[in-house]
């Protein structure tokens, strides 16, 4: 059972590639009936289908396939002129097969689907256009039964032959050429006693098939006499091998077989899991080879770390090419299936169009090119439909009649780009302004201050639709909305680019690979963020005073556009502890034909990001598409561009105005509420200072360095009137530390006092750089510390 | 000397097989305190406790999440259970520690104010949530009661489901 399992995966697997190609070579065959190398490999394509299928047991399926192999075999020969009625019946019961392929995938086996009407269609044309006799093929139309009995004996008789002896075997051989020639005698005599007789003819059901055959191409099977004996299939399986050869060895180069493996995705999927980690662990380890550097210049197995982390870095980014180029498949195979759409199409729309690809051989990720498939189709549809006109109008507007669609894809830097172009009428703004309106999709307002990008994005809005009329093809006004949220969903973005009465041209831009992006990281505040790149036009820097408000919003000029901006810390809900400073940066994020300015205090840099998601307890976090993991093993949250710019219009606030340090200054009623730290390495001199400020009353609070008073400070569990700062301490010196503190707002008047036992005047002079407002050298006297601290605390005298 | 060691291992066997058998009606639990509260879940849905380490916000969640960590390669999310309990957020303390807790696929970091003990608790000890805690919605398991106090004992998957 197992083993039948394997085969049915392997012929399901073949069979659905097989098919996938026959559809694209049909409609090509249709257009040049002549070609017989094209011929040759259809008919292949159903005769292996039928081969397997028929030693798979699946009746319907062979019973379909071997009807089909009879129209091509004969058009092969040239019987039969592939005309677009007789195309029809084919393409039908090529649907046919792929809704049986699609059962069998789904039940393993072949029952449910009526192909009985398909194949009479099928054997009418045989019957039809060749000169075989009306009975046999009469015979043979009520169908299943008998060629189910037919096919049976054969699989049955085969493998006997095998086993054979030679002798027997020569012996089998003589009795079956005994048998024919009888037959044949018989049905001489038959055909000589005409009508009555024929119904006697088949004594034998293995010979039915056999002789329906025989009386198409009598010729071929009576040369060969030891093929003879063996039934129809085998026969069958002898022509097209010689027929290659014969027809076109030079024409077709032997298809060269490419050494491959099937593999599971989940192993693939795995295996791109692991690289992503890896990815991480060498962004750390570049990290830590940065610091490292920084702490031990000069010293000499410097240079051999970094060999070693520069080998480690290349062979991760190499790795990570290759593991993503295993899931890359050509778009090809999404491509296959339009040629015969456009053909379907322009038959039902009564419209002459062709389709002409390019860069099918473009390869993209598995994920994706499996996403990409339906909105293409609604773009294609969507173009023969409201796109080229019927070829009365295209001869009225001086066009060639026939209208070209053309779908390419190719390369852009880091994504692909799939390009969707027609010749036809072009998007009219000023018509979709209109429909938008009557639909109450945009106001007046929106509509008069449109760009015409704008106002082609409206064919993505949710509801619209041009066509006037509902067709069997579009006009039902969903579809564009659904492409742009799954082009969205891959991290893409659609351009329009539209002439009126020349064409429209449609843009997908796509990441390669969805698990390792690009990404812009920013900084509000103490936080960061990621940008996907793909979305980021470009970052300008700007001062407050160039930017305007504008009805409760915030924009800025942006060379001869008008560009809104949101403050990244509005969305974010992100505490405005730090000063924001007089210049910030501006991220112009682009998404299809609408752009936003995000205002941001840092710009930190390029990296590549491995994206992970949030898991459960979190998902669906409105603006966060995911996380990363950066090099120093933090989690920077993913911003989620599109849901971004939804959420900017509802944000209301100018942006940088908001100065809110409003700190409550609590009343000091007793010395007590005064507080101060000291931040001093060595015990002793805390100590010391202790001494000094106790009298006083005050509250003390003492650091052993500036990491621990940086978080004392930010715990926020006092309110500090002064700090009293040494310079020279471990981890965080006063002066980084003093600087590090005046960048809060809430601390901007904070009294910060160095004490030390630098007296240089440039000590005293970064001092003074770094924010100190007094400067005392040791040693000092207890008093002089004392009255220093009452000033800058301005002590209450009445507490003395 | 064979028969000396044959008697060893079979003691050694009698012992572990008595193990096993109190293991059956012996409840494994970690105990851990919350503001003035004891409380208490089944050691095996925890997948480890750590160390508090930096967190990176989350906006728009409720204040009980505080954000997600990077536990080797994994983003979870960590949840402030003083907060998420009705308690006055407190500053972490050199006794703070994450409780890192699994149901399934679900994983999650809790903040605790430190630990107690791990707990051994026979069955018939535990007792049911008090009535006044209404139905299928709470997110205490059961009353486990000890020689001088009681714990209560937390449902993970509840503490693990998201409830905003």
């Amino acid at each position: 059972m197992d083993e039948f399992q394997e085969i049915l995966q392997d012929f399901l697997v073949e069979s659905f590639e097989l098919v996938e190609k026959l559809d694209e070579d049909l409609v090509e065959l249709e257009n040049n009936p002549e070609d017989l190398e094209l011929l040759n490999g259809i008919f292949r394509v159903a005769h292996t289908v039928k081969g397997a299928s028929s030693f798979l047991n699946f009746d319907v399926l062979t019973h379909l396939t071997h009807h089909m192999e009879d129209v091509l075999n004969k058009a092969r020969h040239g019987d039969l002129i592939i005309t677009p009625d007789v195309m029809d019946v084919v393409l039908e019961s090529i649907d046919l097969m792929k809704a049986l392929l699609e059962t069998i995938r789904d039940t393993s086996t072949d029952a449910g689907i009526d192909v009985s009407a398909c194949v009479v269609k099928l054997d009418k044309i045989t019957g039809g256009s060749g000169d075989v006799k009306t009975p046999v093929v009469v015979a043979a139309e009520p169908t299943p039964v008998v060629e189910e009995v037919v096919e049976t004996p054969v699989g049955d008789d085969e493998p006997d032959y095998d086993s054979m002896s030679p002798d027997d075997l020569e012996a089998e051989i003589e009795k079956l050429l005994q048998e024919r020639q009888a037959e044949d005698k018989a049905k001489r005599n038959a055909k000589l006693a005409a009508g009555e007789s024929v119904l006697a003819a088949p004594p034998e059901p293995t010979e039915e098939a056999s002789s329906a055959k025989e009386e198409q191409k009598a010729a071929p099977k009576a040369t060969p006499p030891p093929v003879a004996p063996t039934p129809a299939p085998v026969v069958e399986k002898s022509t097209p091998k010689e027929d290659p050869k014969a027809a076109a060895p030079a024409k077709r180069a032997p298809a060269t077989v490419e050494q491959t493996i099937r593999v599971d995705v989940k192993r693939l999927d795995h295996l791109m899991n692991l690289i992503g980690e890896l990815v991480l662990a060498k962004n750390r380890l570049i990290k830590i080879n940065d610091d490292v550097e920084e702490r031990y210049e000069g010293e000499e197995f410097l240079e051999e770390l970094n060999q070693v982390v520069s080998i480690v870095s290349l062979v991760t980014t190499d790795l990570q090419i290759a593991v993503m180029k295993t899931r890359m498949l050509p778009i090809g195979k999404v491509f296959n299936k339009f040629p015969r759409m456009i053909r379907d199409l322009s038959r039902e729309l009564n419209k002459k169009i062709d389709l002409e690809l390019a860069g099918e051989d473009t390869e993209l990720d598995k994920s994706i090119v499996e996403e990409i498939g339906d909105p293409l189709v609604h773009i294609i549809r969507n173009s023969c439909d409201h796109g080229v006109e019927t070829p009365e109008e295209r001869l009225a507007k001086g066009k060639d009649e026939t209208g070209i669609i053309g779908l390419k894809a190719y390369n852009e830097g880091n994504q692909i780009v799939i390009q969707i172009d027609d010749d036809g009428k072009g998007l009219d703004t000023d018509m979709l302004k209109n429909k938008s309106l009557e639909k109450g999709i945009i106001t007046e307002k929106e509509a008069d201050s449109m760009t015409e990008k704008e106002a082609f994005g409206l064919i993505f809005k949710p509801g619209f639709s041009t066509a006037s009329a509902v067709t069997n093809v579009s006009g039902r006004g969903v579809g564009m909305d659904v492409v742009k949220t799954n082009i969205e969903k891959l991290n893409g973005i659609i351009d329009i680019d539209s002439e009126l009465g020349v064409g429209t041209s449609m843009k997908l831009k796509i990441p390669l690979t969805l698990a390792i992006i690009q990404a812009l990281l920013v900084g509000v505040q103490e936080e960061y963020y990621a940008i996907p790149l793909a979305s980021v036009l470009e970052t300008v820097r700007i001062s407050r005073d160039e930017i305007y408000t504008v009805e409760g919003r915030s924009v800025m000029r942006l060379r001869d556009e008008v560009l809104s901006l949101v403050h990244i810390g509005d969305i974010f809900e992100v505490e405005r502890i730090l000063d924001a400073g007089e210049h910030a940066y501006v991220v112009v994020l682009g998404l299809g034909t609408s752009k936003l300015g995000l205002i941001v205090d840092t710009l930190v840099g390029q990296e590549e990001i491995v994206i992970k998601s949030l898991g459960d307890y979190l998902k669906g976090i409105e603006g966060i598409a995911g996380a990363t993991i950066r090099g120093d093993g933090g989690v920077t949250l993913i911003v989620d561009v599109v849901a971004l710019m939804q959420m900017a219009k509802d944000v209301k606030s100018a942006p940088m105005a908001d100065t809110s340090s409003a700190a409550a200054i609590t009343e000091k009623t007793k010395p007590s509420d005064y507080t101060i730290m000291i931040v001093d390495d060595s015990k002793t001199d805390r100590t010391i200072m202790r001494k000094a400020l106790e009298p006083m009353g005050v509250t003390l609070v003492e650091a052993s360095d500036g990491q621990e008073a940086l978080s004392i400070l930010k715990a926020g569990e006092h309110n500090f009137d002064a700090m009293l700062v040494d310079i020279e301490m471990p981890r965080m010196d006063g002066y980084t530390l003093a600087s590090e503190i005046k960048k809060y707002n809430k601390y901007k008047n904070l009294p910060l006092i160095a004490v030390t036992s630098r007296t240089g005047k440039s000590d005293r002079m970064r001092g003074v750089e770094s924010g100190m407002v007094e400067y005392i050298t040791k040693p000092y006297s207890a008093d002089y510390l004392s009255s220093v601290v009452q000033r800058n605390v301005n002590f209450k005298a009445e507490f003395l | 000397m064979s028969d000396k060691l044959k008697q060893i291992i079979n003691k050694q066997g009698d012992q572990q097989n008595v193990e096993t058998d109190q293991l059956d009606d012996i409840v494994q639990l970690v105990g851990f305190v919350i503001g003035e509260e004891e409380y208490a879940i089944p050691i095996l849905s925890i997948q480890e406790i750590i160390k508090p380490f930096t967190w990176t916000r989350v906006p728009q969640v409720p204040s009980c999440v505080l954000g997600v960590f990077n536990l080797r390669g994994a983003v979870i999310p960590l949840i402030d259970l003083r907060a998420k309990f009705g308690l006055q957020t407190k500053n972490q303390s050199e006794e703070t520690r994450f409780i890192v807790m699994r149901h399934g696929d679900d994983v999650a970091g809790f903040v605790i104010d430190r630990l107690t003990m791990a707990i051994r608790i026979k069955k018939a000890d535990i007792g049911p949530a008090p009535d006044t805690v209404n139905g299928d919605d709470t997110i205490i398991e059961g009353v486990g009661k000890q020689a001088d106090k009681i714990i209560t004992i937390l449902k993970v998957n509840k503490l693990l489901e998201r409830d905003f």
